[in-house]
């Protein structure tokens, strides 16, 4: 497989300070890759480097174009969806105008409907809460949101900043089915952050252990939970 | 009675023309926070375009629509010069250039068109027609008429169309929308042309009540605030709301309470009430901080 999207030797910080001291990684085309760590590791900075929400250097490479200095909205257009920390609801609006915020920059209005008809076999409350403002769904439904609103982006590849976060241990099961069945039914690669490492680690082939700013581990995930050093010293569990 | 009623249609009219004044503010406070005080001067100076196409010869119906277009064109070249620049700068900065922006568009006006009040006709005129007993001037009907139909067109350009979908995505959420593909600066650059041209509907219809000059806006302005003040200064709807309760309100307590002559202090005294006993105003969201 050719990797779809590539960093080399990324830095970046906010203001004078460091973040990312030279964060290597590449997502295969059509896989699942973990980025694992403990928190102020630097997952979510990596994920914003990649869409452009902060600035850096080195270079990031996605289907093989550089991705210096183009803005945030052209990156996403060009088939990277980034379900951001805290999943980037809109929640003053309904969940129907979320969902079409998702798709409003596609002009294949049947592949939108059929996407439609997907993201509501996926998660079936969507359709009956279309018409509700998107505050007054639950957690678990939010991150439903936001991911089939990521699905209705068409991306070929799928950025989720910790779609676990404070969901009960049922839903987060249900979703990363879904995560799954994305990946492999739509042909989606996926950059998963997590800090629920075991799970991530099921669900990924390759991860990465973030640590302070570098990457400490790189294997298999297979390898990854295997390894009882790896796993004690950095995933904590 | 009839005088009454009479007088609660002329304060609808001019609450009309301090509704599109006051949803104008709101369309930019909206998309970024801020309060524009430019607003007043830019419709004035839209006006003075409208009033130079007329006395050429060009149609009130074809210079309205017209004029419409150029004020927006004008707004978004505005945000896109002036606003763009400062775009990150903390509030008080914006608030400044929007004041400096105020004074040179004034000077600017008083240059290329003089001080001197000119006369502007309207279309409609001042003669009345019975209405169930009550008189009502064509003018005050006509400016209902229009501003209801600006007020309802902005509505369903905000609220049905995918433009509208992503101008208030961008104005709630700039980082999330940006992140859905929204290009967010433009939107703000929309956001001004959108302002500016509602705005100059309220100077093109007051003009003819007033006289056109530079300071024709200067108090209009101020009843567009407590109109957006008294709404809720982020809701479209609570301008409207606002602008017609401010103009219904004034208009009566002037005919019969105060007189004409403090009918500004009436605006005034809204503005300070709404801040004191119900800061988020009628249909404004509570403003949350994260502490």
């Amino acid at each position: 497989m050719t990797a779809l999207l590539e960093l080399e030797e990324v830095r970046c910080g906010y203001g004078p300070t460091s973040v990312l001291h030279g964060v290597s990684l590449s997502v295969p085309d059509g896989g699942i890759v973990s980025l694992l760590g403990a928190n102020g590791a630097g997952k979510t900075t990596t994920l914003r480097a990649i869409t452009g929400g902060v600035p850096w250097t080195g270079e990031i490479r996605f289907a093989g174009q550089s991705l210096r200095h183009k803005p945030t909205e052209d990156i996403v257009r060009g088939g990277i969806a980034h379900v951001p920390e805290g999943r980037g609801i809109l929640t003053e609006l309904t969940v129907d105008e979320n969902l079409r915020l998702g798709e409003h920059t596609r002009k294949d209005r049947a592949g939108v409907r059929k996407d439609y008809d997907r993201v509501f076999e996926y998660f079936p409350v969507l359709r009956e809460r279309r018409k509700l403002s998107a505050s007054t769904l639950s957690g678990g439904e939010q991150q439903m949101l936001a991911v089939g609103r990521a699905l209705l982006m068409s991306p070929r590849l799928m950025l989720l900043d910790e779609p676990s976060l404070g969901l009960a241990p049922i839903v987060v099961r249900s979703i990363f089915e879904i995560i799954r069945t994305i990946n492999e039914a739509d042909h989606v690669a996926v950059l998963l952050v997590e800090q629920n490492a075991r799970l991530a680690l099921e669900i990924s082939t390759q991860a990465y252990v973030l640590e302070v700013g570098r990457i400490a581990v790189h294997g298999a995930s297979a390898d990854l939970k295997g390894n009882d050093s790896v796993r004690r010293s950095y995933l904590g569990y | 009675m009839q005088e009454f009623i009479q007088q609660v249609v002329s304060g609808i009219a001019s609450g009309g023309i301090f509704a599109s004044l006051a949803l104008a503010l709101v369309l930019i406070y909206n998309a970024m926070g801020l309060v524009n005080f430019a607003q007043g001067e830019m419709a004035m100076f839209a006006t003075f375009i409208a009033y130079t196409l007329i006395s050429h010869g060009v149609n009130y119906f074809i210079a309205f629509p017209l004029t419409l277009g150029l004020a927006f064109i004008g707004g978004v070249l505005i945000e896109r010069a002036v606003i763009r620049p400062v775009e990150r700068a903390p509030v008080l900065t914006l608030v400044i250039v929007t004041l400096g922006l105020a004074t040179l568009i004034n000077g600017a006006a008083g240059f290329l068109f003089g001080y001197t009040p000119n006369y502007f006709s309207s279309p409609f005129s001042a003669h009345t027609v019975n209405i169930l007993g009550a008189f009502a001037s064509y003018q005050d009907l006509s400016v209902i008429a229009v501003s209801g139909i600006v007020l309802v067109a902005i509505y369903l350009l905000l609220q049905r169309t995918t433009l509208g979908l992503t101008l208030r995505a961008a104005a709630h959420h700039p980082e999330a929308s940006r992140l859905l593909g929204v290009r967010v600066s433009w939107m703000l650059a929309l956001g001004w042309g959108l302002a500016s041209a509602v705005g100059a509907v309220s100077g093109i219809m007051v003009a003819p009540i007033l006289l056109l000059e530079p300071n024709m806006m200067q108090t209009i302005i101020i009843y567009a605030f407590a109109a957006a003040v008294l709404g809720g200064i982020d809701s479209p709807l609570g301008a409207v709301v606002g602008g017609l309760i401010v103009g219904v309100t004034v208009n009566l307590v002037g005919a019969y309470v105060v007189g004409g002559d403090l009918e500004l202090a009436v605006a005034l005294a809204i503005i300070i009430g709404v801040l004191v006993i119900k800061p988020n105003g009628l249909f404004g969201r509570a403003a949350a901080r994260n502490v």
